[in-house]
């Protein structure tokens, strides 16, 4: 009678015995940098040593800053040429750049492509009226004020991507239209991402997860269970005392989320956030937040912009049309919607 | 008439005994976690909280104290104040669970929650989404 008892104990000990060993033990690691692309990132890993962990962190640190340099469009770096420079040489001149800046410009017209037009890099000149209007309002709230719509259209005329002149051979970018402005905030963590990514995966870097201001990669497993990694996604809605809406079990996966509870100023008693409707030039309200899962972080990176400027069933309709490719949806009265694969595609069933 | 022989205690006790082992495994590996505040200023870990400990106030470190954190009752934590001009730190809101962070990037301060002891396997790696 006993005996039968004996299998299943010995069934629990083989499972505690082998989570207990099987290859050097590998610690984790976490590394947080707050000096690039204007937010926090995040890199995480497994190591046998902190020295093996700082290598990879460092690399990433490292190739990070390129792209956070030429990416900028607000500061200057010594000898180099950045969107900011192309910016300012609009109907000017065409400018010499580092062949990252042309990837990133070709990649973005892939994205407006593939979204209607929803992501646009060319549509700087009403990007900025906001941002300038954002930072007034947030510096003196008092004061804060709405841009008028007549100079939202007005600059709106300037938007056409298509007036991007790239000379590949000569590596020059040119903006022929004066009044035209590059703004590459919606697409270029996350591209620069899965660029950094794609580094420490040739390097011989399989297991890490970087997180470039809730631009998150995930790649491999976790280094000592190979368990997947687990991304939160936080209720966007900070006073409602609710906790995560689902954690994600992720691999070889980008999650990136918009949401609109940080980064707003306030006008009269209401809010005014930081992603603009390319159609109406205001701020879209459709949604307090939309999470989008792919493999790409730069496609994950723009598809979450375009989707939070849609209605949500042409959100629908452009989530299915790229593949593997998943999303979430958070009204701003607290209901959720989900892609059909979505609960799948995190190993939720 | 007995209602129990001896070997059904024997099964009974070890039923028990493994009904405790593997609730122990299987809490140690996807219970929650216990949690603790870790703030860094730049990369220097300038305090860590506990954040189940009942303790509520408000505090600083010394290396900024011009950004104030509060914990409460309820065991969250939050920046409350602080002299950056967009204040993206203090509109994160509170927090309390493994893998949320909030950082106030002009005062070079990360906020960040930990599990106290262990981590287990369902705990986030990260928390995103505002």
């Amino acid at each position: 009678m006993k005996r039968k008892y004996i299998p299943i104990l010995i069934v629990i000990m083989i499972a505690l015995l082998v989570t207990a060993c099987g290859g050097p033990k590998k610690n984790r690691y976490e590394a947080q940098f707050l000096v690039l692309f204007d937010t926090a990132t995040t890199v995480i890993g497994f190591a046998e040593t902190e020295e093996n962990f700082s290598e990879m962190a460092n690399l990433v640190y490292d190739e990070l800053k390129i792209y956070h340099q030429l990416y900028d469009i607000y500061n200057d770096y010594d000898g180099i040429n950045n969107i900011k420079t192309i910016n300012e040489n609009a109907g000017i001149a065409p400018v010499v750049v580092d062949k990252k800046i042309i990837e990133l410009i070709r990649f973005s017209e892939e994205a407006y492509e593939k979204t209607d037009g929803q992501v646009n890099i060319a549509f700087g000149s009403v990007l900025k009226i906001w941002h300038d209007y954002r930072e007034l309002g947030i510096d003196d709230p008092l004061g804060a004020k709405l841009p008028t719509m007549e100079e939202l259209q007005k600059a709106a005329l300037h938007t056409d991507i298509k007036g991007i002149i790239i000379d590949e051979a000569a590596s020059t970018v040119f903006l022929p239209d004066p009044d035209m402005r590059l703004d590459v905030g919606g697409i270029a963590k996350g591209y620069a991402v899965e660029r950094v990514s794609d580094t420490l995966v040739e390097e011989g870097y399989l297991d890490f997860l970087i997180s470039v201001g809730g631009n998150v990669r995930a790649s491999g497993l976790r280094g000592d269970d190979r368990s997947m990694w687990k991304v939160g996604i936080q209720n966007p809605d900070i006073d409602s005392g609710k906790g995560d809406l689902f954690t994600a079990s992720l691999t070889d996966l980008s999650l990136v989320t918009s949401g609109d509870y940080i980064r707003y100023y306030t006008v009269n008693g209401e809010r005014y956030h930081h992603i603009i409707d390319p159609e109406t030039l205001m701020p879209a309200r459709y949604f307090a937040a939309v999470t989008i899962i792919t493999e790409d972080s730069g496609m994950a990176d723009a598809l979450s912009t375009a989707v939070f400027n849609l209605p949500f069933e042409e959100g629908v309709d452009l989530v299915e049309s790229f593949e593997s490719t998943e999303a979430l949806w958070v009204f701003h009265d607290g209901t959720q919607k989900e892609s059909q694969g979505f609960k799948k595609m995190i190993g939720i069933q | 008439m007995k209602f129990f022989k001896k070997s059904d205690i024997l099964i009974a006790a070890v039923l028990l005994i493994v009904s405790l082992g593997v609730y122990l495994v299987y809490d140690s590996i996807y219970g929650q976690s216990e949690t603790r505040a870790e703030i860094y200023y730049y990369s220097e870990l300038a305090k860590t909280v506990e954040l189940n400990s009942g303790e509520t106030g408000n505090f600083s470190i010394s290396q900024e104290p011009d950004v104030v954190f509060h914990i409460s009752d309820d065991g969250t934590i939050a920046f409350v104040e602080s002299d950056c001009p967009d204040k993206v730190c203090i509109k994160t809101g509170a927090l309390d669970s493994v893998g949320q962070y909030a950082a106030c990037l002009p005062n070079g301060v990360v906020l960040k929650i930990v599990p106290a002891g262990e981590r287990n396997v369902e705990d986030p790696d990260i928390v995103v989404g505002r």
